[in-house]
């Protein structure tokens, strides 16, 4: 399972890359939601023939939520804004490219510094968890769009819970459920939030929101 | 009387979730408002008599050992109490006038009542939890509800501070996450059933076989992750926009308990990473630097501050650091710091609270407006004064007497540096916001600006402020037995006195 687990992460770490790059909302969005899908079916490839049907069970309405649901809601949220594109991220896209390389390194420096005990069948595990969750927040900083952030958000998410799959043996399911529901309720929350933004002032750049300052 | 602790601790939660079910179906903005207060009195009765219970026979399990309350969680439940009943009293009185002016519509008061009580029952959850992973997802509800309590009203400020709280707190919890993972890892050694390797009394059992290289990482995010929502420096950014933008009974919450709940989880972690690295104090140093730092950013900002809730909050980053620092001073401290927590909350609800009613009166925050209000708006006006004055620690009430306590904490352990360093901040604050309070109370009025309105207050509305006020002199002068020994006990809990 080895050959299967490793084609994901590199999977993975090329939806980084994608999303990164991408200044159109709507893929983002659909690059996001493959990522999410994929990390929902790690631990299935993951526990290989060790298998229960609480893995399963548990692995596919995480897919589910990450691949279709948080997706859905999000673009539900762009199709009441008028904005299609980042147009002027803080952080141009080419540099951002070279973040992703630079912080790809990182992370496997900092695994080979750490040396956790690993639980899941791939090392890799643990390095693309790492440049997942730097992607995530280079996203949130590096890009003004709300929905871009929220965005960013996720993909941080997708690599703490890609981590956790790596170093916890065995998370307990009531707070894996209580975990998923927070985050449902987040992407929910962000889509209220940003259409209430775009309602207010007619766009959903995070940089004009500005005054409050002191 | 026996009463079930099976049954006790899942209702201290369920009630106020069914209450902000409640508040959907009512049909009066009035009503919910009056609703929030019958409700808020049930779940204090409901915490005194868990209180009560803990005070007499200790710890209380239920669930499955899932759900816990110990001397420190109950502490903590009662602060949480306190904040939640001056800001349901004061809420009737502060709502009741956008009610006449139709700002406050059934649908925002049906809105209010069920976030209000949502947030409620989602910090009781962090309290009664005894899973470190359910904690995180009662601190992680509690930011996604109160984030619509700030924008009550629609205001584009509203909107703004909204937003930089969603995203700064959700990702700084995400960090917390990160921690608890980790926390979760380092019992791979210590052969708990995984399923039950997160609850906090079995990692305190079982702490001499934790993994110390992984608590310590996992300390580290997690004072990072749930800082940020506690709002020490340096991620603090959202708390003055946070509190100045949401209406004055909300503020009082998010001061008063929201930041102590996210706190309460660093405190809790505190003896399993003390005790796992062998006590060398590493944990404990982390807090005094963070705390510090907060209590010095604090007070640079206070200085140059126009705005009374943004100052307010401010104190708020002041008094959250100077809690940190007594809890990471050990011994005397831990005492100082648990007892700082009652003091500050109720204080700063208070004077969130009373800051909301008289810039509803003058119509704006700014300082520079809003002078004479002793005689403009003498009730509240005077809570007003009285709230900044005990913020800064002048002598006869509680606040001093806990800082205090802390600087002899200090002194008695050497910690020189430390002692100097608050020392220098909480003199900066004093200065700045006393000429702030002075200037707000006795300034006469700017050339061009009318003089507001005085409007009439009720009887009611002096007893909101003066009771409070007279707790705080009162525990100033002299503390009661049973809170002392009731302190003491959760001081133990967190390791600082044996």
């Amino acid at each position: 399972m080895t050959l299967l687990m490793d084609s994901i992460l590199v999977l993975l770490i090329i939806a980084g890359f994608l999303l990164l790059s991408s200044s159109r909302l709507s893929n983002c969005i659909k690059i996001g939601a493959f990522q999410g899908l994929m990390v929902g079916f790690l631990p299935i490839v993951a526990s290989g023939s060790g298998i229960t049907y609480r893995i399963a069970t548990i692995a596919l309405v995480i897919a589910g939520m990450k691949g279709f649901v948080f997706p859905y809601l999000l673009s539900q949220t762009l199709r009441e804004s008028n904005t299609i594109k980042e147009i002027k991220p803080y952080i141009g896209y080419t540099a951002s490219i070279f973040f992703g390389v630079l912080s790809l390194v990182a992370s496997f420096w900092l695994d080979s510094r750490l040396s956790f005990s690993v639980a899941a069948s791939s090392r890799l595990v643990i390095p693309v968890a790492f440049s997942m969750m730097m992607t995530g927040l280079f996203m949130i900083v590096a890009r003004k769009t709300a929905v871009n952030q929220v965005i960013g958000y996720l993909v941080m998410e997708n690599g703490i819970y890609s981590f956790g799959l790596a170093i916890v043996r065995d998370v307990p399911l009531l707070v894996e459920l209580g975990v998923l529901m927070d985050m449902f309720m987040a992407v929910f929350v962000m889509g209220i939030a940003i259409y209430r933004i775009n309602r207010e002032f007619d766009h959903i750049d995070s940089d004009q929101l500005n005054t409050l300052k002191g | 009387m026996q009463i079930n602790a099976g049954l006790l601790l899942p209702l201290l939660f369920a009630l106020p979730v069914l209450s902000a079910g409640v508040c959907q179906l009512l049909k009066s903005a009035l009503v919910i408002l009056r609703f929030c207060v019958v409700g808020v009195v049930l779940v204090s009765a409901l915490v005194f008599v868990a209180v009560v219970m803990v005070f007499r026979n200790g710890m209380i399990l239920a669930a499955g050992n899932w759900l816990m309350l110990d001397a420190l969680s109950a502490y903590h439940a009662a602060v949480m109490m306190t904040v939640f009943v001056i800001s349901a009293f004061f809420a009737v009185g502060y709502f009741r006038e956008e009610i006449d002016r139709e700002e406050f519509t059934l649908k925002t008061a049906r809105r209010y009542g069920s976030l209000w009580f949502g947030a409620m029952g989602a910090m009781m959850l962090v309290l009664v939890s005894n899973n470190l992973g359910i904690m995180w997802v009662g601190i992680e509800s509690t930011t996604l509800l109160t984030a619509f309590l700030i924008c009550i009203h629609m205001t584009p400020g509203a909107l703004e501070a909204m937003w930089k709280y969603l995203m700064m707190c959700s990702v700084g919890v995400a960090a917390a996450f990160t921690g608890i993972l980790l926390a979760a890892a380092s019992t791979g050694s210590a052969g708990i059933n995984s399923t039950d390797a997160l609850l906090w009394t079995n990692m305190m059992a079982s702490v001499s076989s934790l993994n110390p290289v992984m608590v310590k990482a996992a300390f580290i995010f997690i004072v990072v992750g749930y800082g940020t929502k506690a709002g020490l420096a340096p991620m603090h950014n959202w708390l003055p926009d946070a509190h100045s933008q949401a209406p004055g009974p909300v503020s009082a919450i998010f001061s008063g308990f929201l930041l102590n709940a996210a706190l309460y989880c660093i405190i809790r972690f505190l003896p399993i990473v003390e005790a796992s690295s062998g006590n060398t104090g590493w944990g404990r140093g982390i807090l005094v630097v963070f705390g510090l730092l907060s209590i010095l950013v604090a007070a640079v900002f206070i200085l140059g501050q126009h705005d009374v809730k943004r100052m307010l909050a401010y104190h708020s980053v002041e008094h959250i650091g100077i809690i940190s620092v007594g809890v990471g001073l050990g011994g005397l401290g831990v005492f100082a710091a648990l007892f700082h927590v009652f003091n500050h909350s109720i204080c700063k609800a208070l004077s969130f609270c009373c800051a909301g009613r008289v810039g509803q009166v003058y119509g704006t925050h700014d300082m520079h407006k809003i002078t004479g209000i002793l005689r403009n708006v003498p009730i509240f006006g005077t809570g007003l004064i009285c709230g900044i004055l005990a913020l800064i620690g002048i002598a006869p009430f509680a606040i001093f007497m806990s800082e205090f306590m802390m600087l002899k904490a200090a002194v008695d352990s050497a910690q020189y540096w430390t002692a100097a360093a608050f020392l220098v901040g909480a003199a900066v604050v004093f200065i700045g916001a006393l000429s702030h309070a002075i200037s707000m109370a006795w300034k006469s009025e700017n050339d061009g600006n009318t003089i507001p309105v005085v409007k009439k207050f009720s009887i009611l509305d002096a007893v909101l402020v003066f009771v409070p006020l007279a707790i705080l002199l009162v525990l100033g002068l002299w503390m009661p037995q049973p809170l002392a020994k009731f302190i003491i006990r959760a001081a133990v809990i967190v390791g600082g006195l044996s």
